[in-house]
């Protein structure tokens, strides 16, 4: 099966799920599962392009479509910001992927096939997010922030990847002045366990 | 007299690698301990200390890893990944609702900010009203409130626990008139890092971890972690011990599955564990609230920006409360500021541009944590066969509580505005922020309710109660005043499940005044709950 089926496979099974059924009730929705029908054939170049080795959790579209998002979401040119490509967004993603349960993680695959390919009708761009400009693929999360509580979730999910995979890194602290752990750094003492109760003492003594 | 010796550090815990590691246990094993108790935080620790302190063979059984706070590194993310329960992402069922807690030895007193309020007296007086609860009167538990808090120093803070976001929520607060006050910590000689979400690397946070676990070891207490238990066992009516599955907390594969004979059982896994324990044990509820009454104590995070450098991250965590509104509204705020992941957790989502101002106006910003009472109106459920089955958490704001919560966001924003905050980010899932105060509600009018006030605004949940409550009514509670199941004997709960009604204070302190009540409660019918007879 191609991936294309799989996707449409998916799509289609979508309604029965939980976490998404609700995604028929509104209309951008509709137009997010006609945007995966028109996907379908509507093929990405990046979509042949290896995985690295490292790659555990995330399935080769995910990798793909974060690796586009992370410079559109984290611009850091001409500020004192860490780039991104100097810590390990990517891997880090990779990994909180791995931490998820088997229900949230095939939602979320799910999720992530549907707003991929639900901007090549939402919003008329008529490419995958995957593809889109940098300026192109903020305007989608805009828009998508706006949208019924489907889209402001995945929307939100995704930024939350990227972000935490970014900032739990100590390399892109000092330039926001964040301090990270101090405990070693300022010689704390270390007090141990709290010593019994004063009543319990008496009678232990 | 006893020779009790509480260890300098570290708890003595048996972990999946322990058990994997003896030939003598195998896959399957077989324990005996006069009382079994689920759950190691701020209920269960104190359970085990009193009842192995009078001399019974305790055994206390944690689903999470067992993680000495020596390993701790003041890093926010490492914790959630490790001593959070779903890595921090325990949700509801629209996923919309993050119920954060602990699981880990010591559950949330470990993860939780530290704060400890005594809730006022007329909280107590309606269980005693409504519920026929007694012996919890204010007069019969102030004695308990005394003692927990001297056991875990709890204390007002003192000036120089007040950091800079607090210094702007007590500005804000005297601007408008509002009455706020010093947290109440249980905090000893606090070093002022502000990580206590992560966990305290220096044992200044009075956690369950280095109080009431080590003492209940002390008094001959054993203790496995990474042990879930899947069900309480019964026989005609009386509890007998509980079954359970040895996990290794990397992989989740399955070590070995251990079978524990006890005449008591104490449950303490808190609000959302507890009741689906006893769901999958089928324990008998002929008052079909076993599950029910979940509230959650909703609260938002309002972050302000000021135009001043504030690093307001820096410093104890929690400094002030507001509790102007706690006896009118059952509302409360706490300040408090934690580093940048728990922000991006709570707070404002901008794409690209925008978040990278956002992010770079952080030694700025200050944050109020916005509480509100809710109804009481969600429920927990365990869906499926006891080891493979899932949980359900249904709980969504009804429209009162909606408004509640919109409330409580608006009065942070103002006390913001008040301080001199130029900006206001609101806690919304939309994409909301306020420059002005003549503009706050009208940017709130935004937010409607919608469709069961799903992804309006962030809500989280740190003090989940009310799901197995209490009350002398078998028809209308799940445990009795003694915090008996009502039809199981030998069964007991003391977490925040069996509050009878939703309580406006964060619960720990209470939790554990309750878990002391029930404790002594044993106690005292020990000769009727223990028939075997025990060493004691």
């Amino acid at each position: 099966m191609s991936e294309s089926d799989k996707a449409a496979e998916e799509v289609a099974r979508l309604g029965r799920r939980p976490f998404l059924k609700s995604l028929l009730w509104g209309g951008a929705a509709v137009a997010a599962v006609a945007g995966g029908s028109f996907a379908w054939l509507r093929r990405s170049g990046v979509d042949d392009e290896p995985v690295p080795d490292w790659v555990r959790h995330l399935h080769a579209n995910e990798y793909h479509l974060m690796r586009r998002l992370i410079p559109a979401l984290l611009p850091v040119a001409g500020t004192n910001l860490t780039p991104p490509e100097q810590v390990p967004v990517l891997r880090n993603i990779d990994h909180m992927m791995g931490l998820l349960n088997t229900t949230v993680r095939k939602d979320l695959a799910k999720g992530l096939v549907l707003m991929d390919n639900a901007a090549v009708v939402s919003g008329w761009h008529g490419k995958r997010l995957v593809d889109l400009e940098p300026e192109a693929a903020r305007a989608y999360f805009d828009t998508w922030t706006r949208g019924n509580r489907i889209q402001r979730a995945l929307q939100g999910v995704v930024k939350q990847f990227i972000y935490t995979s970014y900032w739990r890194e100590p390399a892109t602290w000092p330039p926001v002045d964040y301090d990270g752990p101090v405990t070693e750094e300022w010689g704390l003492e270390y007090l141990g366990n709290a010593p019994l109760p004063e009543a319990d003492q008496e009678q232990s003594a | 007299m006893r020779n009790v010796n509480v260890p300098r550090d570290g708890v003595p815990v048996t972990q999946a690698k322990d058990v994997a590691a003896d030939p003598s246990l195998g896959k399957k094993f077989r324990l005996r301990a006069d009382v079994v108790i689920v759950g190691s935080g701020g209920g269960g620790s104190v359970a085990a200390y009193e009842l192995a302190k009078a001399g019974l063979d305790v055994l206390v059984l944690e689903s999470g890893r067992y993680y000495p706070s020596s390993r701790f590194t003041e890093h926010l993310g490492d914790s959630m990944q490790l001593i959070w329960r779903d890595q921090a992402g325990q949700v509801n069922t629209s996923a919309d609702v993050v119920f954060a807690e602990g699981q880990c030895m010591g559950g949330s007193t470990v993860i939780g900010g530290c704060v400890m309020q005594h809730p006022p007296d007329w909280v107590f007086q309606r269980w005693v009203d409504n519920h026929g609860l007694a012996d919890l009167a204010p007069e019969k538990l102030a004695p308990y409130f005394n003692q927990v808090g001297q056991e875990q120093q709890v204390h007002v803070n003192e000036s120089h626990e007040i950091n800079a976001c607090a210094h702007k929520v007590i500005q804000g607060c005297e601007r408008m008139g509002f009455s706020w006050q010093p947290v109440t910590r249980n905090v000893k000689r606090c070093a002022l890092t502000g990580h206590c979400l992560a966990g305290c690397p220096s044992d200044r946070k009075m956690s369950a971890l280095v109080t009431h676990l080590p003492w209940a070891s002390a008094y001959g207490a054993r203790m496995f972690a990474d042990t879930q238990v899947t069900q309480v066992r019964t026989r005609s009516g009386r509890a007998t011990g509980v079954d359970a599955v040895v996990m290794d907390p990397d992989s989740g594969s399955e070590v070995a599955r251990m079978a524990v004979d006890a005449e008591v059982v104490v449950v303490a896994g808190g609000a959302i564990q507890t009741p689906m324990l006893l769901q999958r044990s089928q324990i008998s509820d002929p008052s079909g609230q076993l599950g029910k009454n979940l509230a959650v104590q909703p609260f938002t995070q309002a972050l302000a920006e000021f135009p001043e450098d504030l690093h307001a991250f820096r410093g104890a965590l929690v400094g002030v409360q507001v509790d102007e509104f706690f006896d009118t509204d059952g509302y409360f705020f706490y300040s408090g500021l934690a580093e940048p992941e728990q922000m991006l957790a709570q707070g404002y989502l901008g794409a690209g541009q925008d978040h990278i101002d956002f992010m770079k106006k952080y030694k700025r910003m200050a944050a109020l944590n916005a509480f509100s009472i809710d109804e009481g109106n969600g429920e927990v459920q365990w869906e499926g066969d006891a080891v493979n089955g899932s949980k359900k958490i249904k709980w969504n704001p009804g429209r009162s509580e909606f408004e509640n919560v919109k409330r409580t966001a608006a009065l942070a924003a103002r006390i913001f505005f008040s301080a001199g905050a130029s900006r206001v980010y609101l806690p919304t899932y939309q994409h909301l922020a306020v420059d002005s105060v003549f503009d706050l509600d009208q940017t709130l009018d935004q937010v409607d309710y919608g469709l069961n006030g799903m992804y309006t605004f962030r809500m989280n949940s740190f003090s989940a109660q009310g799901t197995c409550r209490m009350g002398l009514d078998k028809y209308a509670a799940v445990v009795d005043p003694d915090g008996e199941c009502h039809e199981t004997k030998g069964l007991f709960v003391a977490d925040g499940s069996l509050f009878p009604e939703p309580m406006p204070a964060p619960p720990q302190w209470t939790v554990q005044v309750v878990a002391k009540h029930i404790a002594n409660r044993i106690l005292e019918r020990r000769d009727g709950l223990f028939i075997q007879g025990n060493s004691a």
